[in-house]
């Protein structure tokens, strides 16, 4: 388990009646309540019902250990956006740049490795700029008082541009011998398993324990959940606002490194559509759009969903087309059962 | 009785503008360990914004604010808690998708290393909760949504008291409590208060007021008008200390209107 203790059900109105002798309607079934409360449960039930029906409907396809070794490597660099995509969601912001940031500092890194730097400076530099885009994404919210969906979608348009202009919209392409740190970072480590799964894991465990087992973790939940009790409370709002807008570009600057060492090549075309999906992904695993909710055991989950409904459609004879359709279907169900099922806990309305 | 003490906190010539708007008009205002003062007013009178600023909350436009003698600037709440002030706002300061420990100790988190130490976090909750009689709470992982709404303010006030600082600044803190909850609450204040703390309340219920305050300081209009001493006063008496407030700013005096028409606005 990565983390799942402050994500209980949706929030319910302020004062409501009821308290500790309150009863739900499930009655005095703490095991069924608690899981229930959890609010990765019901998408991780979702997800085991796509898996039994993609595997019903692929003929032994989709259940194959290769079909799952490119799940998971294709779900990776997603997974490593939604890390900080749920990060910042769940500290009441959005960030819409992190499309353009992932190939942006990805191609600086690329660019640099063509030209014989060292690719651990490179990738210093990539991670640098991604802070860099996420500092300037989180100051210019909290000091002008713009909402971050206005400025993060001001510097989604600015960071694709650059790069366009950059590129001149080539393809820029490693040429063999490959770095090792390119390996390192999205190489195959033994069969189908490729190093980006364990980044990937890695860091959402990493940031889970950031979230749920330290004080700056505990700020982004309380800023995301109510920030004039947070200003109340004494914690430093505007610091851990930007500090989660930074994270968020950090970790979308190193899925760009990763996917360059997956493929080798970087294009301003790539990741172009990740800040809706990584929000999608998000939401889908647990996320509330509102903050103060989510966690990183529901930003996998939601994230592996993704992927398994691209594979899944693709090998059970579906038109590849339906994926966005059948993406949006899931989206709004999810936020449905997770409204209903948190209703049902409390037991209220 | 800490009335006549040194006072811990002084607010002195203190004024805060929004905009064009005066919320409070130099305020000279002083709180001594031992002593619970209530500050009562209208709405819109001043009271929550002159808390707001011994809290950190906000800064003052103008003024100084002074704790033991020396000159302190709170840039945030943080600062007006580590300098020894614990508050309780109107709105409570809970956040609802968070766990009771983790509200009770937000701002204060308890650590071990670089991590939370949620053991002693829980077990001092635990603790605290017993003490002020809702140690019915077992499940302290619950988010304080699902909470009452005396559950939720007992929370916030037990979280101010169990910090023991030197000052308790509380806003509204018996607004939806129950007659029992609200003697609960006058229970910690006046323990607070016979342990040292200055204890400030601002309170819309006159009655309630009374019962616990050693003090009474009047607002009107960002001004203090009034600040006695409680002698029993009886609540027609504090309702007519917020009429003399309103006739000495429309600069007449209780003579000019007569006593029976303070009296009578005063039973309205």
């Amino acid at each position: 388990m990565l983390d799942v203790a402050n994500t209980g059900t949706s929030p319910a109105p302020a004062g409501g009646a009821g308290g500790t002798a309150r009863t739900s309607r499930l009655g005095g079934n703490a095991l069924v309540f608690r899981l229930l409360r959890q609010r990765e449960t019901g998408i991780i039930a979702v997800g085991i019902v796509l898996f039994v029906v993609f595997s019903l409907l692929s003929n032994g396809t989709f259940d194959s250990v290769q079909n799952w070794g490119g799940i998971t490597s294709a779900a990776a660099e997603l997974g490593i956006v939604t890390i900080g995509v749920a990060l910042l969601m769940i500290s009441g912001e959005f960030d819409l740049s992190v499309g353009a940031n992932f190939s942006f500092s990805a191609l600086v890194m690329a660019i640099m490795v063509q030209d014989h730097y060292p690719p651990g400076a490179a990738l210093v530099v990539c991670l640098a700029i991604g802070a860099g885009i996420g500092l300037v994404n989180g100051v210019v919210t909290v000091v002008l008082d713009i909402p971050s969906f206005i400025t993060t979608l001001g510097t989604f348009f600015l960071w694709t541009g650059v790069t366009l202009i950059v590129t001149g919209g080539e393809t820029v392409t490693i040429l063999p011998p490959t770095p090792t740190l390119l390996n390192v970072l999205g190489g195959v480590l033994s069969g189908q398993v490729r190093s980006e799964l364990l980044w990937w894991l890695g860091l959402a465990l990493a940031v889970g324990v950031v979230l749920q087992r330290t004080v700056t973790g505990n700020w982004f939940f309380a800023v995301g959940g109510k920030r004039s009790a947070a200003v109340e409370a004494g914690v430093p709002v505007a610091r851990t606002r930007v500090l989660a807008f930074v994270a968020c570009g950090v970790l979308a600057a190193f899925a760009g490194a990763v996917q360059l060492g997956h493929l080798g090549s970087m294009s301003a075309s790539f990741g172009t559509t990740y800040q809706l999906e990584a929000i999608a992904a998000s939401v889908v695993g647990g996320c509330a759009l509102m903050g103060g909710r989510g966690s990183m055991l529901g930003a996998v989950v939601g994230t592996l969903i993704l992927a398994m409904l691209d594979s899944g459609l693709i090998l059970s004879g579906v038109s590849p087309y339906w994926y966005e359709a059948v993406v949006g279907v899931i989206l709004v169900a999810a936020v449905a059962m997770h409204t209903r099922v948190g209703r049902l806990v409390r037991g209220g309305d | 009785m800490g009335v006549g003490l040194k006072p811990w906190f002084e607010a002195r010539g203190v004024t805060k503008t929004f905009g064009g708007v005066v919320a409070l008009d130099g305020i000279d205002l002083a709180f001594s360990p031992g002593e619970i003062v209530g500050l009562i007013g209208d709405n819109g009178s001043g009271k929550s914004t002159f808390v707001k600023i011994a809290s950190g909350v906000y800064q003052p436009t103008r003024g100084q604010v002074f704790i033991e003698g020396k000159e302190v600037r709170f840039r945030n709440a943080a600062d007006a808690r580590r300098a020894g002030i614990e508050t309780v706002h109107q709105d409570l300061g809970l956040v609802d998708s968070m766990s009771i420990v983790r509200n009770f100790f937000l701002g204060a988190e308890l650590r071990r290393g670089p991590f939370l130490d949620l053991r002693r976090m829980r077990a001092e909750t635990n603790k605290m909760l017993e003490e002020i009689g809702l140690g019915n709470l077992r499940d302290l992982g619950q988010d304080v949504s699902r909470l009452s709404g005396g559950e939720r303010q007992a929370i916030s006030i037990g979280r101010a008291v169990a910090f023991e600082k030197k000052m308790l600044v509380l806003d509204e803190p018996t607004s939806a409590l129950s007659i029992a909850e609200t003697e609960k609450v006058f229970e910690f204040m006046r323990r607070a208060r016979d342990r040292g703390l200055a204890v400030v309340c601002v309170m819309h219920n006159l009655a309630q007021v009374r019962d616990v305050a050693d003090r009474f300081v009047v607002f009107w209009h960002g001004k203090k008008v009034v600040d006695v001493a409680n002698e029993g006063q009886g609540e027609e008496e504090l309702a007519s200390y917020i009429i003399k407030g309103k006739l000495s700013e429309l600069g007449l005096s209780e003579n000019a209107v007569g006593t029976g028409v303070l009296r009578a606005l005063a039973q309205e």
